[in-house]
């Protein structure tokens, strides 16, 4: 299992962001490496990859405020 | 010692306007952002859509309206709020309709960017440049009609670079129409400098091209704009021709709110806001002799006029669906 | 349970970049120009990070000029560049429709064909998030309407994708709209149906070609960018009471697929028209009137559902009562599913 985070570097302060939109479903496939989700933080976008390939469970739905490493989802490898 | 720079009444109206136009948009801001958090959606909350606030640019709207009476043309752009507020729009009416509301300037038809109050001849809307003609007619209406009254029409630098200005400036000189150009240029068309897309430094030089005065203005202060549009003013009024002027400003939020303003340079904006025009014109009344008193008394009775303007904004109703399909055309035939 | 083979997928914005990005790679011919496609990458995202990766030779910020720098693609274009230049918002055609409709489209045709347009015309369509009259317009009548123009409009990131290659390869100026709501920006909202997989490699969605995107028996469904997902939302509610809808995506406004929509409608006998443009001499009266004079034999009266003829208003309380939507779509079909009474 593989743990989907909202990487700690992504943006430079402490300020929460969102989940703008998972690109795949829950219980979809996805690629290792591709762009699974997107989150916003002060109006600019982020992509966030998938770690591994496999299975996304999706903890966290769209429009859901998450904070810097945060775990949004995990990969059933 | 110019004229502005006394005790007259003008310059407490002018303050006045400052604020109020920054407690309207100090207001639309949370408003804006209800039902926008935590994720962004344009299409959300009670003001929806896109929403471009005017705070820096206060001293360009009350310089120039000063010197204008109701029967006074302004037309003005994406960015209206402070211009309208300095020409007296109807304030309540304006935040109604900036909400969607039945009892809005157009009942909810126009919203934030077509803002009409033809009570004190006042159009906004959002085409770059394309609020120039419209101003042009107004001053040749007027002139037609012999009439004293002018037209301002109020754009951006971005503005310069299209074909619209370059059109109505030489059809303004070429009928002398009663009419005064004024760009805010606050550098920046939404993330395009003006120093990357106009082939030249100063728009107030393209006045030249086109047999008009050309006057350019720093310091974003409303004393030194109040002098200049006097004089560009008169003149109209005075049957003397257009002119053009061209004010350099400053742009403190972004170019519409959700604008992550990634282009700007590293504290720019901090920069600018440090010189903010509305305590800095504070400052020079105070210095000048103006009590605080009547200073504090005009923040006052303009965070009041602001209150009431968005508690008649919320306190109002939506307009009935089918009211979308009223003032598609007008009725009634000249007898 | 085999598990699909994983793809991966983009929105319509990242996949217009990469259709960009691919063919300034492969084609030293093809640059981009436009306001705020530069730095910033595009208001609406389709050309991020292009400049950082092609420079400001090939990557153009223009002045707000639109007349002039369209102008200056169709020389370019004539000068056999390939030029690919944005309107931000398809509104703002009237300041610069001359060099589109006067210049561009008929420079094939006046110069008898050995002065050809290669240039794509990419610009943002449609509203329902409340920027009113001037920023929320469709205009596929207005454009579909120029002859010696070409007009597409995707509807998921794998058509947005090959269009464009499309678009850039073929000989003739082409319209590349793309619809706000699809585009996958945040803070436009998210339709889901339009992020798709697209595949990494180098492919065409052939221009000319509507798209059956849903097989059915017994009704048609037409509709293109935002509409098609309306009429497949309208389609899967409608599937559980036992309606078999087949969904066209016409994808290229002009010129119209009319064969395949005539095909459809004659083994349905049915027809919903859908589009998001003003009603009067549009898309959906266009569809409408080429499956009438194609004889198609119709179960019932042709539905059109479009945008009426009024500008388009700010209040959500107006605006949203007005656009088309699912519930219209599904509210059509049930009409046309009535049975007439002889």
């Amino acid at each position: 299992m593989a743990e989907v985070i909202v990487g700690k570097d992504l943006w430079d302060d402490d300020s929460p962001g969102v989940i703008s939109a998972w690109l795949y479903e829950d219980g979809e496939a996805v690629s290792q490496g591709s762009v699974i989700a997107e989150v916003m933080n002060e109006k600019i976008s982020f992509e966030i990859m998938a770690p591994a390939g496999g299975v996304l469970i999706i903890d966290a739905p769209a429009e859901t405020e998450i904070e810097l490493g945060q775990k949004i989802g995990s990969i059933k490898t | 010692m110019t004229e502005a720079s006394d005790n007259r009444p003008h310059r407490i109206l002018m303050y006045e306007n400052m604020v109020k136009s920054r407690y309207f948009e100090d207001a639309i801001k949370p408003a804006y952002l209800e039902g926008k958090q935590p994720l962004f959606n344009m299409a959300k909350g009670p003001i929806p859509g896109e929403m471009h606030l005017s705070d820096g640019q206060e001293p360009c709207a009350v310089g120039v309206c000063a010197h204008l009476q109701p029967e006074d043309t302004v037309t003005a752009t994406h960015r209206p709020h402070h211009i309208a507020i300095a020409k007296g729009v109807d304030l309540n009416a304006m935040a109604a309709e900036i909400f969607g509301k039945k009892t809005g300037l157009s009942g909810g038809r126009g919203g934030h960017m077509h803002l009409f109050d033809p009570a004190v001849n006042f159009a906004c809307s959002g085409i770059i440049a394309q609020g120039m003609g419209p101003a042009v007619g107004a001053a040749m209406a007027a002139k037609m009609r012999g009439q004293n009254s002018v037209a301002v029409a109020f754009i951006g630098e971005g503005a310069a670079n299209q074909g619209a200005f370059h059109e109505t400036l030489n059809l303004a000189a070429v009928w002398n129409a009663p009419v005064v150009f004024v760009i805010e240029d606050n550098s920046y068309g939404i993330s395009v400098s003006k120093a990357d897309c106009t082939a030249i430094a100063r728009n107030s030089d393209r006045a030249a091209a086109y047999g008009m005065p050309g006057i350019h203005v720093e310091g974003n202060d409303p004393d030194t704009i109040y002098d200049a549009a006097g004089e560009a003013i008169a003149r109209a009024r005075s049957g003397g021709g257009p002119s053009l002027i061209e004010i350099e400003t400053t742009r403190l939020e972004g170019h519409f709110m959700g604008d992550a303003e990634a282009y700007r340079p590293e504290g720019e904006v901090e920069r600018l806001r440090e010189a903010d025009p509305i305590p800095a014109y504070r400052s020079r009344l105070e210095a000048d002799g103006i009590s605080a008193a009547d200073l504090d008394g005009a923040e006052a009775e303009a965070r009041s006029v602001v209150e009431a303007a968005f508690a008649f904004a919320r306190g109002s109703d939506l307009p009935e669906p089918e009211d979308a399909f009223e003032t598609v055309f007008t009725a009634g035939k000249r007898a | 349970m085999t598990q699909q083979a994983a793809t991966r997928k983009l929105t319509i914005a990242k996949s217009m970049a990469e259709a960009l990005s691919q063919e300034m790679e492969r084609d030293p011919d093809v640059l981009v120009m436009g306001e705020d496609i530069g730095k910033l990458g595009g208001v609406f995202g389709n050309t991020a990070g292009l400049l950082d990766s092609f420079g400001p030779e090939r990557v153009r910020d223009t002045p707000i000029s639109e007349t002039g720098f369209i102008g200056t693609a169709v020389g370019m274009a004539a000068a056999g560049m390939r030029p690919v230049v944005e309107l931000m918002f398809v509104d703002f055609f009237g300041v610069c429709m001359d060099a589109i409709y006067n210049l561009a489209a008929k420079q094939s045709y006046f110069s008898g064909g050995s002065v050809t347009c290669p240039m794509v015309l990419m610009t943002s369509v449609g509203g329902g998030y409340g920027d009113a009259g001037q920023h929320s317009q469709s205009l596929y009548a207005t454009f579909g309407h120029l002859p010696g123009m070409k007009v597409v409009i995707p509807s998921t990131a794998r058509d947005a994708k090959g269009l464009m290659l499309a678009a850039i390869r073929d000989e003739n100026p082409i319209i590349f709209m793309y619809h706000k709501a699809l585009q996958g920006m945040g803070w436009l909202g998210t339709e889901p149906g339009a992020i798709t997989p697209v595949p990494e490699e180098d492919y065409e969605v052939p221009i000319g070609k509507a798209n059956v995107v849903r097989e059915g028996e017994d009704i048609t469904l037409v509709g293109l960018g935002a509409t098609v997902h309306h009429c497949l939302a309208a389609a899967n509610q409608l599937a559980s009471k036992g309606v078999s809808s087949e969904v066209i995506d016409i994808r290229t406004i002009s010129p119209l697929d009319r064969t395949t929509i005539i095909a459809s409608t004659r083994k349905t006998g049915r027809i919903v028209a859908v589009d998001d443009d003003y009603l009067s001499y549009g898309v959906s009266g266009e569809v409408i009137a080429s499956v009438c004079e194609a004889g198609v034999p119709l179960r019932a009266p042709p539905e059109r559902i479009s945008f009426p003829d009024i500008p388009i208003p700010f209040s959500p309380a107006l605006e949203h009562f007005v656009l088309p939507n699912s519930d219209k779509v599904i509210a059509a079909i049930n009409r046309a599913l009535e049975p007439v009474n002889g």
